[in-house]
């Protein structure tokens, strides 16, 4: 897409946002509902529009666990790091996932198909131990399961 | 605009169809944790069979706390006959359907709602629920949260109308009076809080609902908010009547995506019919809120950090004063208390002030939700008279899980502490006994843990994650989580020193100068670990020894059998540390890095044994990568 064209639909997207009014975590979730994740220049489009310095924005922006500054995999793998999950082996699955797909929390798989992320506990935690593909909770999981699911997923066409 | 009295005829109505249905109505619950057991693919399997003409409604709730059952169902029958079913997965919900809109299904019985029937327990009976005081949760999982008139039915809204004739000063005497104090954990008097922004001098003033539960382990707030969102509504009302606020934001953790969906909702129906904005039901009260979504940054549970997230993007906490009730949202006074507080000060008014002070403690009156969690027999949410003891919540969930044996309880998230059982299992859940011991109770997460976890491990988890959500402006926080961090994973890792709990312990001290919670509190878990568990920490630190046997570094998995099912366990493991040579399989130790895939797949032949049970390494070198990798 060209930038401009982007840049009005972002300022579409965040045209009801005002400066000095609380808007910012707002505008940040829309452009990354919109996009799957936050682009730099929408970081700019969004310091414009709320009168603010685009250092700030880009503060507010990685000062979250949950803004994405790069696209989204096909399908995202969270892995849980609550304590529930931690003493029903979470740790060790952690270790399985990075391995078997070769990066790290926060990365992707270099074709872009698969991607992990450390996700908060909420508060599902009868399925410790658990991850989430695409959102969808998968548990309990032993670190064999883990290496299996992985693996499917790797397969998967 | 309707009246109230207008506006709860109507909900009698459409709650009359709920309460005595013409035709059996089954009640699924939808909360996250339901829906991560296959909850949504059993209300689509019941809706279609009810579509298809099987004789029955369906009607969605939100959580009754049986987690450990989910999917849950009630199902309610024409002559008002009620039952609570665990367990109702959508494979088995045609069989379950045809037995429960008949009569009852007896192998998903859990207990008798309303009525009697042969060989099914009453449900007030179980020992689950014997214990608990249902009045936050009055709601959860009897109402559908996305309908008001549900809520108004059940009197939802008539306290708003009652305190909104009350004079705002004789509305705080009475939650003065109540001893209510905030549910998140620091415990300050609600009425008080309340009176700061009444005082306050600035206009306009604002409300704040902290619902950034983002203790580990706890959900109590997402099963309010999942299932009752409106008490959290009345409630902000009820302090908007008391202090003059005019506007509220509601701030919620990005993780519950359908308590906002949920509590969206629930805003929009009370603005349609008049119950936020200009003149509340006609009450002269001007209040409206809206959400805020978080995104994800523990820090923000701090009321200075949420009210910094809010303004300016970053959830820094500021140094107080100013207090928020002087300066806060928008450099406005504000009055922050979290999802429970508001509800508990609606209940309060419900229940009347006069029963309220009958249950709990003398310090503590009325009762507190908690999640319960970890290596317990059943996991889920109830809610108790404040005073009920640990081991008293324990026996009701059923014990641990079996084969288990509490070792020590995690409660309140990690900045409250880490208990042994027998201290643990006797104290009464209110905030005070918890102090002298070094501890907090916290805001609703009990963990109960085994002896097969190691503290150590525990310790490395939980200074990390607050390490990681440290918002790094004072350097004793943020330093000092990091050093203490390096000092844990060394010791987990066999490397402990003779001298590491004196430097842990000035770690401490330095730390309380930081400037919030979040820094001051953080080496609770620590310091709780060496006063009460010293002996696993010297068994790490000076027999390289992990008696749980968790720790990475002081574990060696080995074949013991040489058996079909270790080709398996060499297939499974990521590392390829399973080799043959002359026919027999053998595990490298240095390329092994303890996943325990193996195990998983061959569990009765391959053992895992002490590291060091042959010789004690004098001295090992650190990599740099294991004292500092993530």
């Amino acid at each position: 897409m060209l930038e401009h064209e982007a840049t009005l639909e972002i300022q579409h997207l965040i045209a009801d946002c005002k400066p000095g009014d609380g808007d910012l975590l707002a505008a940040l979730h829309r452009v990354q509902h919109h996009f799957g994740y936050v682009p730099k220049m929408a970081m700019r489009v969004v310091a414009r529009q709320l009168r603010l310095s685009e250092a700030k924005v880009y503060g507010a922006a990685t000062f979250y666990s949950e803004f994405r500054l790069i696209p989204p995999p096909e399908t995202l793998i969270g892995w849980c790091s609550g304590p529930a999950c931690r003493i029903a082996g979470g740790d060790r699955i952690r270790k399985v996932l990075e391995t078997e797909l070769g990066i790290g929390m926060g990365e992707n798989t270099a074709d872009n198909r698969l991607g992990l992320n450390l996700a908060q506990c909420n508060g599902t935690c009868a399925h410790a131990a658990q991850v989430w593909v695409n959102g969808k909770v998968v548990g309990p999981l032993a670190a064999a399961d883990a290496v299996k699911l992985v693996r499917d997923l790797k397969e998967r066409p | 605009m309707p009246s109230y009295d207008e506006l709860r005829a109507a909900a009698e109505l459409a709650w009359k169809a709920v309460e005595s249905p013409r035709r059996p109505l089954f009640i699924v619950s939808i909360n996250t944790s339901s829906i991560a057991a296959g909850a949504r693919e059993t209300l689509a399997a019941l809706t279609k069979l009810s579509e298809g003409g099987a004789g029955f409604d369906v009607m969605q709730t939100g959580d009754t706390g049986f987690t450990f059952a989910e999917p849950v169902v009630q199902v309610t029958l024409p002559g008002g006959t009620s039952i609570l079913y665990g367990d109702v997965t959508a494979g088995r919900a045609e069989a379950f359907a045809a037995a429960a809109a008949t009569g009852v299904a007896r192998d998903h019985a859990l207990g008798v709602v309303s009525g009697a029937v042969a060989g099914v327990p009453q449900l007030a009976e179980l020992d689950w629920m014997k214990i608990q005081v249902r009045w936050m949760m009055h709601n959860c999982g009897v109402i559908d949260p996305e309908n008001i008139d549900h809520y108004i039915a059940r009197g939802g809204y008539s306290q708003f109308m009652a305190a909104s004739e009350m004079d705002p000063v004789a509305l705080i005497d009475v939650v003065k009076g109540s001893t209510l104090r905030g549910h998140s954990g620091s415990f300050f008097s609600t009425g008080t809080k309340w009176d700061f922004l009444r005082t306050a001098t600035a206009e306009p003033k604002y409300l704040v609902c902290n619902a950034d539960e983002g203790d580990p382990g706890a959900w109590v707030n997402r099963v309010i908010l999942e299932s009752d969102p409106h008490l959290v509504i009345e409630g902000m009302l009820l302090a908007a009547k008391a202090s003059g606020a005019t506007y509220g934001w509601i701030y919620l953790r990005d993780e519950y995506p359908l308590a906002n969906a949920r509590l969206n909702r629930a805003l929009a129906q009370a603005r349609e019919r008049g119950i936020l904005g200009a003149n509340a039901l006609d009450t002269g009260v001007r209040f409206d809120a809206e959400v805020v979504r978080g995104a994800g940054a523990y820090v923000c549970g701090d009321e200075t950090g949420l009210i910094a997230s809010i303004n300016d993007g970053r959830g820094m906490p500021k140094i107080k004063p100013p207090f928020p009730a002087q300066k806060g949202v928008l450099d406005k006074p504000t009055n922050v208390n979290n999802v429970e507080t508001y509800a508990a000060a609606a209940m309060l008014l419900r229940v009347t002030p006069e029963r309220f002070s009958d249950v709990g403690t003398e310090a503590n009156r009325g009762t507190k939700m908690f999640t319960i969690c970890g290596e317990a027999a059943r996991t889920g949410c109830i809610e108790v008279p404040f005073g009920t003891t640990v081991n008293q919540v324990l026996a009701a969930v059923g014990g641990m899980a079996p084969g288990r044996t509490f070792k020590a309880l995690q409660q309140g998230g990690p900045l409250s502490g880490l208990l042994p059982a027998h201290i643990a299992g006797d104290l009464p859940l209110e905030p005070e006994p918890f102090r002298p011991l070094g501890a907090g109770m916290g805001g609703g997460g009990l963990m109960f843990v085994s002896d097969r976890t190691c503290v150590i491990d525990l310790n490395v988890m939980f200074t990390w994650f607050i390490e990681a959500e440290s918002c790094g402006r004072c350097t004793t926080c943020r330093g000092g989580n990091q050093r203490l961090l390096e000092i844990l994973r060394r010791t987990s890792q066999g490397l402990g020193q003779d001298g590491d709990t004196d430097q842990i312990a000035s770690l401490a001290a330095s730390m309380q100068f930081s400037n919030c919670f979040h820094g001051t509190l953080s080496p609770t878990i620590v310091n709780n670990t060496i006063k009460y568990f010293r002996e696993e920490y010297d068994a790490h630190a000076l027999e390289h020894r992990c008696p749980a046997q968790a720790c990475d570094g002081l574990i060696r998995y080995r074949i013991a059998n040489q058996t079909p099912a270790v080709a398996e366990a060499a297939a499974i493991c990521p590392v390829r540390a399973i080799t043959q040579s002359g026919g027999a399989w053998k595990i490298d130790d240095a390329t092994c890095f303890r996943c325990h895939a193996c195990k998983d797949v061959a569990p009765d032949d391959i053992v895992i044994e002490d590291r060091y049970q042959d010789a004690i390494p004098l001295r090992v070198l650190v990599p740099a990568d294991v004292a500092r990798s993530g």
